[in-house]
């Protein structure tokens, strides 16, 4: 430690705190959310459609949707930004997107974002998290006691509605708190796309710090804006879930702090909430039959 | 409710269950072989039959949760579940068609199966406004009526979670007939209650049998099946054993097995 910081000669909290609120870097922190919140709810719509493929009467979609997990959750995320990143002008997306100065247009420092850098590390990003959202989803759904949906349909409900109105509804209580983590995970993750010259908060720091020698303060200045991130996410997320389980019985899902939910020590935040007719730990599969 | 249109007319003859020849299977395991049985309007039907005898998947066909595998079941004269093709094959109807005619048939479960995020109120109005899209006043101020028919008047906002298993299943019986059902299915609807609780659950159903609503009730409740049925089948194996009239069923049984049944569990 003392070698590397030798090299730096000292460290020097006098740039890391300047540096916090340096133009480029609250530009890469407002990109950093921007692209998570665009990937997350991204990712949970695909992860929904997913969902509904596995649970198709057609095998083709119930393969496609197989494989597509198979392929998201089997390679390692870097290489699917860095692939669609070369891949996209191939496609011929990005190249006419990027003579309109979509960032200059709003108000930022056009030459420093590359639009096609932005596209690739969304798109790969939300395709991901997909496949992560609809094993998220599928446990949320599959959880519901299955006599929800019967009840439903039973009253004339078509399985739409049922979804829609009686189970989803539910579900999302079980859903909410991996979601949290999901969006905690995501906001983290989207430092990958530093590596295709995106200036996202972590490409910003680089962008500063490297020139000058001095990476280690910026990459310090980056963490605790990450770390701010974060915390304001543990407590955002811990309102909602109090707000989703406030018809719940389960004092352990209604109770849970920002700061359990931050150091991820959360009473029973993990367990399906206390639906009467749920069996806990063995979720009672939604049949095939969709009728 | 307005009259609907199958009842106009020569359909008022029809009985509302005609079930024929009804067989189903479970991948290998056949379960239904063979049963054949009518309801006429106004009846209470009791089935009873030892576990596994058939007779909860039976009235479970009756409103196509299950498939059955072969033969008919019509609901005042109305196919069920299926089309029949020209050349008589039978198609699986359209959901929207199922869908249709389950919103005549009122079903009551073991396990209630209460929306779960909704109020007793919500329960009862959820289907009339989503299914029927009847305008949300009146829906109300039915569901407040049918609420305090099965004496829960004041329970309208508590959330099933907040009920006695008694209670759940008295708001479960008030949300299906808010559709104004002309059938109601009852499969079990004591058998998850505390036995103190059973009484008030049977009262509600006594009541609308006296009221005249049709209705196939499976119950393991001989002194109701005893009371309030017209007409008592016995099934067993996956087919009806025996049927009569409540007194000829319990006090003077003819086959081997109903006598075995009953020995066991009078």
């Amino acid at each position: 430690m003392n070698q590397i910081l030798a090299f730096y000669h000292h460290f020097d909290w006098g740039i890391v705190l300047p540096s916090l609120f340096k133009p480029l870097i609250i530009q890469g922190l407002i990109f950093t959310v921007l692209i998570s919140v665009i990937s997350q709810f991204a990712g949970t719509v695909i992860g929904l459609v997913l969902y509904f493929l596995r649970r198709s009467r057609f095998a083709p979609m119930r393969f496609f949707a197989d494989a597509y997990i198979w392929f998201y959750r089997g390679t390692p995320l870097l290489v699917q930004i860095l692939f669609l990143y070369l891949a996209l002008p191939y496609l011929g997306i990005a190249v006419p997107l990027r003579n309109f100065d979509f960032f200059g247009a709003i108000g930022f420092t056009p030459e420093l974002f590359f639009l096609d850098s932005f596209l690739a590390g969304v798109v790969a990003l939300s395709l991901n998290e997909g496949a992560y959202m609809s094993e998220i989803v599928r446990a949320g759904i599959d959880s519901m006691d299955i006599g929800q949906m019967e009840a439903a349909r039973s009253l004339g409900m078509t399985y739409a509605q049922g979804m829609r109105r009686i189970v989803l509804p539910q579900a999302m209580r079980v859903i909410v708190p991996p979601l949290g983590n999901e969006f905690n995970n995501m906001l983290k993750t989207t430092a990958l796309i530093s590596d295709i010259s995106f200036y996202e908060l972590l490409g910003a720091a680089k962008q500063l710090g490297n020139p000058s020698f001095r990476g280690l303060e910026l990459l310090v200045s980056a963490s605790i804006w990450y770390l701010v991130l974060t915390t304001v996410w543990g407590f955002i997320q811990s309102v909602i879930e109090r707000r989703l389980g406030a018809s719940s019985l389960d004092p352990a899902l209604r109770n849970t702090r920002w700061w359990e939910r931050l150091m991820g020590i959360g009473r029973g935040v993990e367990t399906a909430p206390a639906i009467p007719g749920t069996v806990a730990g063995v979720p009672p599969v939604i049949q095939g039959d969709r009728r | 409710m307005a009259t609907t249109p199958t009842t106009n007319g020569g359909a008022s003859d029809l009985p509302m269950v005609d079930a024929q020849n009804v067989h189903k299977y479970f991948h290998h395991n056949q379960v239904l072989r063979g049963v054949s049985m009518q309801v006429r309007k106004g009846e209470v039907v009791v089935v009873i039959g030892p576990s596994g005898s058939g007779k909860t998947t039976f009235l479970r066909c009756l409103n196509h949760l299950e498939k059955i595998t072969s033969g008919r079941i019509y609901i005042e004269g109305q196919m069920i579940g299926y089309r029949e093709m020209p050349d008589g094959k039978l198609v699986e109807d359209s959901e929207a068609n199922i869908a249709r005619v389950r919103a005549e048939i009122g079903m009551v479960f073991q396990r209630f199966n209460l929306f779960a995020h909704m109020t007793a109120l919500q329960n009862v109005m959820e289907a009339p406004i989503q299914v029927k899209h009847e305008p949300h006043d009146q829906v109300e101020a039915k569901a407040r009526a049918l609420l305090a028919k099965v004496g829960l008047a004041e329970k309208d906002d508590a959330y099933p979670a907040r009920l006695s298993g008694g209670q759940q299943q008295r708001v479960a019986i008030a949300r299906a007939l808010a559709m104004d059902p002309k059938l109601m299915l009852f499969d079990e609807a004591t058998s998850a209650l505390d036995p103190e609780l059973v009484g008030e659950v049977l009262a509600v159903m006594r009541q609308l049998a006296d009221e005249g609503m049709t209705m196939v009730v499976v119950t393991h409740e001989m002194g109701f099946a005893r009371e309030v049925a017209d007409r008592v089948i016995f099934m067993d194996g996956g087919v009806i054993v025996e049927e009569g009239a409540p007194a000829n069923i319990f006090t003077a049984p003819q086959q081997k097995r109903t006598q075995d049944f009953l020995h066991r569990i009078l």
